[in-house]
């Protein structure tokens, strides 16, 4: 509630201020116009990264006249997926790689590659991938530094030297996922002592890792707490993490709507997103605990939009 | 009919094991069981010495409206950094996940209604049947324990089999951070749209809450003075009644 409130606050005064823009002057060009046609309901799940990735859509669209909706916190891919698919939500931003590997595919290290097998699977379903984000954001495996020293830990494929030692904790769904705990079995040969399942790399895993209730936690690579409290990512050695770069996915019937001036729009704020800059705002969010609504509006103005 | 032959065979194969519903039924019983305990360990004695007394009218008061306005869910949350830091700290916990902060939480959410039950119980024994009692010479401690006791155990058990059933309800939350128990194939179950799965667990979890209720109504049919029924109200004591208890016959006489 507070974030839906805070994001009208916000929204309420970019609107006022694109009246006073349009009011300013019509000579202005384009940027203040209402647009006519649908609705654009901006979905996401439920971690601080995925917020700020929707809230800059959704400012950014609402700043050049859409009318937007946000759909925030909504689950897994299991839940979010179906919601974009049935048109509860027109948007939503996503990973190349987790996504196409939901839909039955094998993504691959390649991000155009990855970003072009996306297409293919998820246009049956009437949606559209639009240009990826050189930014990544990967399931990373993450140990405190004190453990990566004990045990000489600097890549996954040392944790098979710990078979039946460790403990991992991630979200509820990895046991069930080839990318978590599935992937770490077959492809390293991992055997954990046991798995306890948190939240989807949030504060309880962070707080369950530092605590050492946990041994390794399944965090994102983009995710700006590992650095601030000396986590070591191990590194993936044997490729299990394909590309994961961030995309919009869009519904198809809204694409026709709008047409090039939406896609266009979306492209340009896409490819200013980096992996640096992902951190960055994530570990604003994470840890100087500012909301995401503020952050992507700080973002969007730092970059010219 | 497919989603119930589904389930059929969900309950069929998935009995045993470390995450079967054996084993989720007991984790889910035992921190149920062990918050309960506590709670009435706690909150009894409390509230029978504060009703006997009768003060801390207020107290109980601002307890159960505190204690009625947390959430279970708020107090999990708090509850969490706390157990963490227990589990470093104290050599008896070595997890801060899981039990720790489900217990926490169940306790404090079993500890208001236990201790007003039986405040209120103790509290709304009749005063002139105090008063006789007094006049018999009954005093402090004894009073308590035979006279105010047990003529409060209806309520003070209602107060117990109320919070027993919540808590059981309750302790699904406990999935949350990374507890077993019945929450975790409704937590599980979510996280993957698995939808068999959740209707499973809650449907263990509701037979638990039914079998709990069940369970505490026996024993309190049980325990309590049959003398305490409606009859008390209509019926002449006869005197094999009246000499039942046998310790002062001759001041019943009299």
């Amino acid at each position: 509630m507070r974030i839906n409130l805070r994001s009208r606050v916000v929204g309420a005064a970019l609107i006022a201020m694109a009246l006073v823009v349009g009011a300013c002057g019509d000579d202005n060009g384009s940027g203040g116009d209402t647009k006519e046609g649908p609705t654009i309901t901006i979905g996401s799940t439920n971690f601080g990264e995925q917020l700020i990735l929707g809230e800059i859509f959704a400012q950014v669209l609402e700043a050049n006249g859409y009318t937007v909706e946000r759909q925030f916190n909504l689950g897994s891919r299991e839940v979010v997926y179906p919601a974009l698919t049935s048109g509860q939500i027109d948007l939503l931003a996503e990973y190349t790689g987790s996504l196409l590997t939901f839909k039955g595919g094998t993504p691959s290290t390649d991000s155009a590659q990855t970003a072009a097998d996306l297409q293919a699977a998820i246009g049956p379903d009437g949606l559209t991938a639009l240009a990826y984000s050189p930014a990544q954001d990967r399931n990373g495996f993450v140990v405190t530094g004190e453990t990566a020293q004990a045990l000489g830990l600097t890549a996954l494929s040392d944790l098979a030297a710990h078979n039946g030692e460790l403990t991992l904790g991630g979200p509820p769904e990895c046991p069930d996922r080839p990318l978590c705990l599935l992937g770490l079995e077959e492809v390293y040969g991992i055997q954990f002592f046991g798995f306890i399942p948190l939240d989807v790399g949030g504060p309880l895993t962070v707080a369950a890792l530092e605590g050492g209730e946990i041994d390794v936690a399944l965090l994102f690579t983009s995710d700006g707490v590992i650095a601030a409290k000396g986590f070591v990512l191990l590194e993936d050695d044997r490729n299990l993490q394909p590309s994961e770069n961030v995309v919009p996915v869009v519904r198809d019937d809204i694409v026709t709507a709008y047409g090039s001036q939406l896609t266009d729009l979306l492209d340009s704020v896409s490819a200013k997103i980096t992996t640096a800059e992902l951190s960055a705002l994530n570990k604003r969010y994470g840890i100087d605990a500012v909301d995401a609504d503020v952050l992507a509006g700080e973002w969007l103005a730092a970059n010219g939009f | 009919m497919g989603f119930f032959a589904d389930l059929g065979r969900w309950f069929l194969e998935n009995w045993s094991g470390d995450a079967g519903w054996l084993v989720r039924i007991w984790q889910h019983v035992e921190v149920s069981a062990v918050a309960v305990v506590a709670a009435v360990l706690v909150a009894l004695p409390l509230g029978a010495w504060l009703g006997h007394t009768g003060r801390g009218g207020l107290a109980v008061v601002s307890v159960v409206n505190i204690g009625r306005a947390m959430p279970s869910f708020g107090i999990l949350a708090l509850a969490l950094p706390f157990t963490i830091w227990l589990a470093d700290t104290v050599w008896f916990i070595d997890n801060g996940l899981g039990f720790a902060p489900t217990f926490v939480a169940l306790f404090a959410l079993a500890l208001p209604p236990v201790f007003t039950n039986t405040w209120a119980g103790i509290r709304g024994v009749d005063p002139e049947i105090v008063e006789a009692a007094r006049g018999m010479g009954f005093t402090g401690r004894r009073l308590l324990r035979d006279v105010e006791f047990p003529l409060a155990l209806p309520v003070i058990l209602t107060g117990v089999r109320v919070t027993a059933v919540q808590v059981v309800a309750t302790a699904t939350l406990g999935a949350l951070v990374g507890y077993g128990g019945l929450g975790r194939y409704i937590i599980d179950g979510f996280a993957t749209q698995d939808d068999v799965r959740i209707v499973a667990g809650a449907l263990l979890v509701a037979a638990l809450s039914v079998l709990t209720e069940a369970m505490f109504s026996l024993v309190e049919r049980r325990v309590v003075s049959p003398g305490l029924g409606i009859e008390r109200q209509t019926t002449v004591p006869t005197p094999e009644t009246r000499f039942r208890n046998g310790e002062h016959p001759e001041a019943v006489l009299s």
